[in-house]
């Protein structure tokens, strides 16, 4: 009996020094030196990093609007509490100005800071540990030529057992690539590339791919559409119906990298900003691979109903300035209300009538009958903006929930034959950020 | 630079890209027949003929108009519709303080051009983007009835 009770003991301890050693013992560092001989210097490599940083999206997050670019102070508010993005300027203090080679070539590949803490992933390094260290250290020399801004970010809130960071090492056991990207031999050149655009840099799937109740990516069902923080990134799997497989080469680079394409509505919220601070910067070539990558991502089916509508016979009897006539014999609060506020640059023909991103026909924001994008946009509006480009679509914020309600489910039925039930109180908390 | 093709003329306008169309109509070629009204294209008050289309010229880049024709309050009484429209607002006296008027009458002659007699629900349709805040509509809708008819 002793010896069992001894024996069972030395396992327990056993096990705890090796859970503490996991949870607990201090993260290495990696010698980066190599990969730093390989690199250009001096503005060579600056110049490379800022087309990176651009393709990594660091912007996105990392500044709040664009007074101050990569000042961080952007907050996310997640279901376990509230984290801000960091100030990714070379401030000493507050910055990254005292950041080696290799303690940001950790904190990109694992996830850990400076003094070693473990990061909370809403920074994608599950995604950017496939990048290159070479491509890593060349944002590094980018983000170290920008001017300093001293600006601290607040420090986050999240609940108990959330702000235990070392938890994250376990997390990250499960779900952070330990390899960087390997080209597949068996896909083409172009292929390979966009695989390294859209997994390594652009962490599409972040957004893209659903999650599992660790919160991790759920690989089995890679792009296949879900909500992050109120916005609905959509299956852009190459199923036929529910995803892109359906779109020519040409929208989709048009989507990309204009935040539109013909036939298929326009980018708001996330996406647009996805669109405006990174894809619209890549070269053509770039933008090409990124589409034949996609091209390849197995099709994964969606419900019958969230399928967009090839072409509604609503939209064919109207005209840009007039609904079809069936339409004008009903009492309808939506129809009001959209011949009010939207017709007069969305028209009712779905071709749009100030812009050609007002057109709406074959929009998934407007085929999609749970209505989380339209609501979005509807209470935020929705803006887009690049060097030669400004389109925006104001608030409507200020209409009653009633009425949101009845417009949304106008505009699901009258351009995505859709028969939807959005209810004033689904409005009301949209409004509330639920 | 930007050229654009304004009531048929086309000229090179020393202005940025990004500039909506309404202020360069305005402080820029001098058309003034066009109005501010709210800046977000809720009020119909700035709606000019972009190929024949209203459009909203408040929220409009001069990139975006591109090489298109642009139509203004100032050219609308070039051709039958728009005479038939300026008539029909004068013989019913449509106008009160009239600051919504050439949106609401650019509006009116892009309807006709689409629908030659349109229904009361066509009309309720295409001129709800149009808000004239002294409440002339019916009058609006009649003089539109009357236009049609000639």
């Amino acid at each position: 009996m002793r010896r069992l009770g001894l024996t069972i003991l030395a396992i327990v301890v056993v096990l705890a020094a090796a859970a503490a050693a996991f949870f607990f013992w201090p993260h290495g560092l990696t010698d980066v030196a190599e990969a730093r001989s390989r690199l250009p210097t001096g503005a060579d490599s600056v110049k490379r990093g800022e087309y990176l940083a651009k393709a990594a999206d660091c912007a996105a997050c990392h500044s709040v609007g664009s007074s101050r670019p990569y000042a961080g102070g952007l907050p996310f508010h997640l279901p376990f509490g509230t984290i801000y993005a960091t100030n990714i300027t070379p401030d000493r203090d507050t910055g990254i100005g005292q950041w080696s080679d290799a303690e940001f070539v950790r904190a990109m590949h694992h996830g850990v800071g400076r003094d070693g803490r473990d990061l909370y992933p809403a920074f994608p390094y599950a995604s950017y540990a496939l990048m290159s260290t070479e491509d890593a250290l060349a944002i590094k020399d980018y983000l170290f030529s920008l001017t300093p801004v001293h600006a601290e970010a607040p420090p986050h809130q999240l609940k108990l057992p959330y702000d235990q960071s070392y938890l994250l090492r376990a997390w990250k056991l499960l779900f952070v690539p330990r390899q960087q990207f390997n080209p597949d031999p068996g896909q083409s050149t172009a292929q390979n590339r966009g695989a390294y655009l859209v997994e390594a840099l652009g962490h599409c799937g972040e957004c893209h791919t659903p999650r599992n109740k660790l919160y991790g990516l759920d690989s089995g069902q890679k792009f296949a559409g879900a909500v992050t923080a109120g916005w609905k990134a959509y299956n852009i799997t190459s199923d036929a119906t529910a995803g892109i497989g359906a779109w020519s080469d040409q929208a989709l680079a048009d989507y990309l990298s204009k935040g539109f394409a013909q036939g298929h509505g326009a980018a708001s919220g996330s996406m647009a900003e996805a669109v405006e601070y990174s894809l619209s910067h890549l070269t053509p070539e770039d933008i090409k691979a990124m589409v034949a990558y996609l091209r390849t991502v197995p099709g994964h089916p969606a419900p019958h109903e969230l399928a967009v509508a090839p072409s509604p016979r609503s939209l064919n009897d109207s005209t840009h300035l007039t609904p079809a006539p069936a339409e004008n014999d009903q009492e309808s609060l939506g129809l009001e209300v959209f011949q009010g506020a939207c017709a007069s640059c969305h028209g009712f023909d779905g071709t749009g009538v100030n812009d050609p991103r007002a057109a709406l026909a074959g929009s998934q924001t407007v085929n999609d009958p749970t209505g989380v994008n339209l609501l979005q946009v509807l209470l935020q509006g929705s803006r887009f903006r690049t060097d030669h480009v400004e389109a925006a679509m104001p608030s409507f914020h200020a209409y009653r929930d009633v009425e949101l309600a009845a417009v949304a489910n106008y505009v699901l039925a009258h351009f995505g034959a859709k028969s939807a039930q959005i209810s004033p109180d689904q409005v009301a908390r949209a409004r509330r950020g639920q | 630079m930007v050229d654009l093709n304004i009531n048929g003329e086309i000229r090179s306008y020393d202005v940025p890209d990004d500039m909506p169309l309404l202020w360069v109509l305005r402080d820029v070629a001098g058309l003034v027949g066009t109005k501010f009204g709210c800046g977000i294209a809720q009020c119909g008050a700035c709606t000019v003929h972009v190929d024949g289309r209203p459009a909203r010229s408040c929220v409009m880049s001069v990139s975006a108009v591109g090489n298109r024709q642009i139509r203004t309050i100032e050219a609308i009484g070039r051709d039958p519709v728009g005479q038939g429209v300026q008539k029909a607002w004068v013989d019913l006296d449509v106008v009160q303080c009239g600051y919504c008027q050439s949106g609401q009458i650019m509006s009116a002659v892009a309807l006709l051009n689409v629908k030659r007699e349109p229904s009361d629900a066509d009309i309720d349709a295409a001129m709800a983007g149009n808000v004239c805040r002294c409440g002339t509509y019916p009058r609006i809708r009649a003089a539109i009835k009357t236009a049609s008819k000639v």
